[in-house]
């Protein structure tokens, strides 16, 4: 499938996005008011084009929809609820979660897409998978470990164990991959070195990290430090809880994701216009299609996920598009500042590729009087070779030339700045709060 | 693609079997439940064979 010729790879979105349409028209009554309303129907869907008069959902539809009945789901629910078996929710980080019903087949799907991601990073029978992360609500890992079930992996949970305890566990079965966001693998680390005086890159086997939840693993800067911090290879992954694991960075690490278009579609639309993208490095919003999910259908989903289409194949004979650096931000997240577009992945690629600073930052931006202001926090490692001037020289160089923005620049010791162990915010735009 | 098509039409012929078993098993709940998760399974296997049509 994954090297299917572009023509047919096409016929086949097109036959299962008529399928999973009319599945939702038949089935769910929020989405055939929504499509009534927009007076588009299945039958009207007869080529990939027609796809972009499908109206759109937002989470916050969502979110409107599950006030509804059958509690807690709502009207956009398209099975009985006696069929769903599972239960998440999306982490909240931009406002009330969405809850997320999903069947048995449901679960099969999601954990289908992840072991098609897994296999593709090189994930085989013979790997002992450590999944450090709290098996909770949040759908994170746990689509990975059924994943890792079905490749035939041993999976090793490391649900409420804090992070020394889990890497001496890693260390004392030599487990060879694990799974975990930018953010935690890089504390992992710093525990590791501080707390156990143990090199990762030595005194563990971990040799593939699967990163999800945050963009880290495509941000050069910070692939290069997890990577030198454990002696593994890095891999990306994007998904959402609403969606599932749509993207994947193979193991040619092509500075990409591939997207798995036998399961999804994905299309790019301007963030302001709402126009079609199809052409490469034009950064937009990902709007998205599942095509096999079915008790609370992905159609159309507006992602807020900004990427953007890469024209170069990959070695690994994938004819799947590719996404350029990944996810690049949140449409939400990406900003104007003094009339200049601002991504945080610009920011954090920046401050790690700096020996001498911390892997923590924060980015601070608000209005002094009309004047938008951008304030940096950053720590200064313990080991740093060069005085915190010459640190900050080097950070407001290389900031001016990557992001053409200056910055208030704070330099912190060590430790002084929030730790993450899920979803960081490090990005706090204090303007959009003084606008409401 | 031979082989392919070979494989679809027997990933039809489990469905069958086990939609039978299914649909059957109404009041042997043991069978009924892991009559249901095998049709998840072989959903999958539906997809995995998808491009057996081109």
């Amino acid at each position: 499938m994954e090297t299917l010729p572009r023509e047919s790879l096409k016929k086949l979105q097109l036959r299962k996005f008529k399928c999973i349409f009319q599945w939702a028209y038949d089935n769910s009554r929020f989405h055939r008011s929504l499509y009534k309303a927009a007076g588009i129907h299945p039958e009207d869907i007869v080529s990939l084009a027609d796809v972009r008069r499908v109206p759109k959902v937002e989470k916050a539809m969502m979110l409107s929809v599950q006030s509804k009945e059958p509690f807690p789901y709502g009207d956009a629910l398209c099975v009985p609820l006696d069929e769903v078996t599972e239960f998440r929710q999306t982490s909240g980080t931009t406002g009330k979660p969405v809850y997320q019903p999903d069947t048995w087949q449901d679960w099969e799907w999601w954990s289908e897409c992840w072991a098609t991601l897994l296999w593709a990073q090189g994930y085989r029978p013979r790997d002992r998978v450590f999944l450090p992360f709290g098996y909770n609500v949040f759908v994170a890992f746990w689509a990975g470990h059924y994943a890792c079930e079905k490749i035939g992996c041993e999976v090793v949970p490391g649900g409420v164990l804090d992070t020394q305890s889990r890497i001496l566990k890693m260390k004392e079965i030599r487990a060879s991959a694990m799974m975990a966001t930018p953010t935690y693998v890089l504390g992992m680390a710093d525990v590791a070195v501080r707390k156990l005086n143990l090199d990762p890159s030595i005194d563990l086997d971990i040799k593939k990290i699967t990163c999800a939840g945050e963009p880290g693993a495509l941000i050069p800067a910070t692939k290069k430090r997890m990577e030198q911090a454990w002696g593994a290879k890095v891999f990306d992954h994007a998904g959402a809880t609403e969606i599932g694991a749509w993207g994947f960075e193979c193991e040619a690490q092509p500075g990409a994701l591939h997207v798995n278009e036998a399961m999804f579609l994905a299309e790019i639309e301007d963030v302001e216009t709402s126009a079609a993208i199809t052409e490469p490095a034009r950064p937009g919003k990902l709007v998205i299609t599942a095509f096999d999910r079915f008790a609370q259908p992905c159609i159309r989903f507006d992602s807020k996920d900004i990427v953007e289409l890469c024209s170069e194949r990959c070695d690994c004979g994938r004819t799947y598009s590719l996404l350029r650096g990944g996810v690049l931000g949140r449409a939400d997240d990406i900003t104007k500042v003094k009339g200049v577009l601002l991504a945080p992945a610009a920011i954090e690629d920046v401050v790690r590729s700096i020996p001498g600073l911390g892997d923590e930052y924060e980015v601070v931006v608000e209005k002094r009087g009309d004047v938008d202001h951008i304030t940096l926090k950053v720590e200064i490692a313990e080991d740093s070779p060069v005085t915190p001037e010459q640190l900050e020289a080097h950070l407001k160089t290389e900031l001016r030339l990557k992001t053409n923005l200056g910055y208030d620049l704070q330099l912190h010791s060590y430790g002084v700045l929030p730790r993450y162990e899920v979803k960081a915010k490090r990005f706090k735009d204090l303007r959009k709060k003084s606008d409401n | 693609m031979d082989s392919l098509k070979q494989m679809a039409s027997e990933v039809e012929d489990l469905r069958r079997i086990a939609q039978s078993l299914y649909d059957t098993s109404d009041d042997f709940p043991a069978v009924n439940r892991n009559a249901k998760r095998i049709l998840a399974s072989i959903q999958m296997l539906r997809i995995n064979l998808e491009i057996s049509s081109f």
